[in-house]
């Protein structure tokens, strides 16, 4: 069962997109914080990152650069309730897998972590 | 000719023809001879005519007594030119209709005297009356209807008192004239033109009533002494009162309408300071619908998977429920911040305001990338002010502070709200870690249209001091360069 971690500042957000993936029957888990992911992915590498962008101290953008370094960089679906071209733009470039915008469809939501499982799965593409 | 300078002037001939009727059964019930009757109401009419006509010249469409331009128009073509013109020709046709007595010269000193003082009476009641309406004299409070029957009864008393006792004491007369004086005045300050004018009918109508009775200050001389004497009177009283009702009238106007455009610019600003903030309020808003549709979508899933039970759906629900009225939180304050309407002074909760702002503020300073801290007082007095006004004041501060720190490394991005109470004020303060600004900017950023903004109005901050100070507080800055910038608030306390 794939992992996905959840990384949102916001608890009622966490709360309601972790239920959405248990329900597709994704395993999931909260993370409050950049810093409270990255310790957490030290003892539980994710196989996606679902990020949302605007958090206070680290923001999505500097936790996705972080994350692309990582041993294995699992990939990464940004989402944002603060949707810019300009954002979309630098998050496609920084490496996100996908780029969605909040309110979620939940058939979006899990095609897009459906195609980036598949994709880093691709042996060459991590 | 009230009649005429409140109508278009295509139904001037339609108020004129009507007018024939009336003249005919008035006069002619007194006995006076048909041509009489009919030279006086041509008189009559051209008086009518030559004052709305010039009056009409002056002052295009329905002549409204509210301003001194118009009041002066009315003296000088209604008042003053159309009874002396008709005066002559009135007495042109009662010399040769053969009807009256005396000299042609002293017939058209005492038609002009008798009719100025009909003008100044009768027109100016008229016209103030339909220009206030039924509705505006309804809609005064009680209080206001309770002043003017006591000064109309204090008119009427006074001017009894001084016109219509017989006068026993020679000497008492010139201190009485001005019995009624008070009371007029009081008219002219408190009552408007409407008021005033409705004093001076009733001294008038009084006036001449002790006249023609032989009572009061006006009796013992012949009754053209009496009469002149009284009319002069009368126009002499008349005239400054009304121009002091009008300019009042006129300057109570002005201040309105300067307080309601005070009002609009600073609804304006609000509402371009929303639209700056529309990116904010679209995460703060996109937020809680994010936490509900997932919500929703997961118990659907659950539910036609069976793999649910009803402990878990209650939690969704209840998840559900708690999203939803964060948005409608964050709805209904902006409906309020959007509204436009009258100072609405109430008890308020300085922390409690500053806690709704941030909430407003919340989207705003996140996609920055600002942490905001709240230090405030845990005992604040309430202070008295505008809910609405001073939320407008602290979402303007909050907004300069995020938009000065776009500079600064996102980790050093901070915005700190402080709330203490000192001596009977409340101090409310916004600190950001921005450039900051030079001390002899300070002035300078609180001017109208000064900005630094590439966007902005320039308006903010003026505004902003312009709520403060009218809730009795004050409003300043200070900065040292590059160390950021706080803005104070300090406000009674009660």
């Amino acid at each position: 069962m794939p992992f996905i971690a959840v990384v949102d500042d916001e608890e009622p957000i966490r709360k309601a997109l972790k239920r959405l993936l248990r329900a597709a029957g994704l395993d999931a888990e909260g993370y409050a914080s950049g810093q409270a992911f990255l310790e957490g992915a030290a003892t539980r590498r994710p196989d996606c990152v679902l990020l949302d962008l605007h958090m206070p101290s680290m923001s999505g953008q500097q936790l996705l650069a972080q994350i692309r370094k990582m041993a294995g960089r699992p990939p990464v679906v940004v989402i944002t309730a603060h949707d810019t071209p300009e954002t979309r733009e630098q998050c496609l470039a920084a490496g996100a897998a996908a780029y969605l915008r909040k309110p979620l469809d939940d058939r979006m939501l899990l095609n897009a972590i459906s195609a980036a499982l598949s994709k880093s799965a691709v042996p060459g593409r991590r | 000719m009230a009649a005429l300078l409140l109508m278009p002037a295509r139904t001037w001939w339609v108020l004129l023809a009507a007018a024939l009727p009336a003249h005919l059964l008035a006069e002619l019930q007194s006995g006076v001879p048909l041509a009489m009757v009919l030279g006086w109401y041509v008189s009559n009419c051209s008086e009518a005519l030559i004052g709305a006509a010039l009056m009409r010249a002056f002052v295009p469409g329905p002549l409204r007594l509210d301003s001194f331009h118009s009041a002066g128009v009315f003296l000088l073509c209604g008042a003053l030119a159309a009874p002396l013109a008709s005066s002559f020709l009135d007495a042109a046709l009662v010399k040769l209709i053969g009807w009256g007595q005396g000299d042609y010269l002293e017939l058209v000193r005492m038609r002009f005297f008798a009719n100025v003082l009909a003008e100044l009476t009768i027109v100016p009641l008229i016209v103030s009356w339909v220009a206030l309406g039924w509705r505006a004299w309804r809609s005064q409070p009680l209080v206001r209807h309770a002043e003017a029957v006591v000064v109309l009864l204090g008119v009427l008393g006074a001017s009894l008192v001084a016109f219509d006792v017989p006068l026993f004491d020679a000497n008492m007369a010139p201190a009485l004239f001005y019995a009624p004086l008070p009371f007029l005045l009081w008219a002219a300050v408190r009552l408007g033109t409407a008021g005033t004018t409705t004093a001076l009918a009733i001294m008038v109508v009084v006036t001449i009533w002790g006249a023609v009775h032989g009572l009061g200050p006006f009796s013992g001389g012949t009754p053209q002494d009496t009469a002149r004497e009284m009319q002069l009177f009368l126009i002499v009283v008349s005239i400054p009162l009304l121009l002091l009702a009008v300019v009042l009238d006129e300057r109570a106007r002005t201040e309105r309408e300067a307080h309601d455009q005070r009002l609009q610019l600073t609804h304006l600003s609000r509402v371009a300071m929303l639209g700056e903030m529309s990116g904010g309020l679209a995460h703060e808003l996109n937020q809680p619908l994010t936490a509900i549709l997932s919500n929703a979508q997961a118990a659907q899933t659950f539910i036609a998977n069976k793999a649910i039970d009803d402990a878990e759906l209650l939690e969704i629900l209840r998840d559900i429920v708690g999203a939803e009225q964060r948005a409608a939180e964050v709805i209904s304050r902006l409906r309020a911040l959007f509204k436009s309407g009258e100072t609405h002074m109430q008890r308020l909760d300085a922390n409690e305001l500053i806690r709704e702002v941030m909430t407003l503020a919340h989207g705003d300073l996140v996609t920055r990338g600002i942490q905001a801290e709240l230090r405030l007082a845990p005992i604040l007095p309430p202070v008295k002010g505008d809910r609405i006004q001073l939320e407008q004041v602290m979402l303007n501060l909050i907004m300069n502070a995020a938009e000065a720190m776009t500079g600064p490394a996102s980790s050093e991005r901070m915005l700190t709200v402080s709330s203490i109470a000192v001596d009977g004020r409340a101090y409310l303060s916004f600190a950001d870690r921005g450039p900051g600004f030079l001390p002899e900017m300070h002035e300078k950023l609180f001017e109208p249209y000064y900005t630094t903004k590439a966007q902005g109005l320039g308006l903010g901050l003026s505004i902003s001091r312009s709520i403060i100070l009218a809730h009795g507080g004050r409003m300043w800055g200070v900065s040292s360069p590059g160390r950021g910038a706080t803005f104070h608030i300090a406000l009674p306390t009660i």
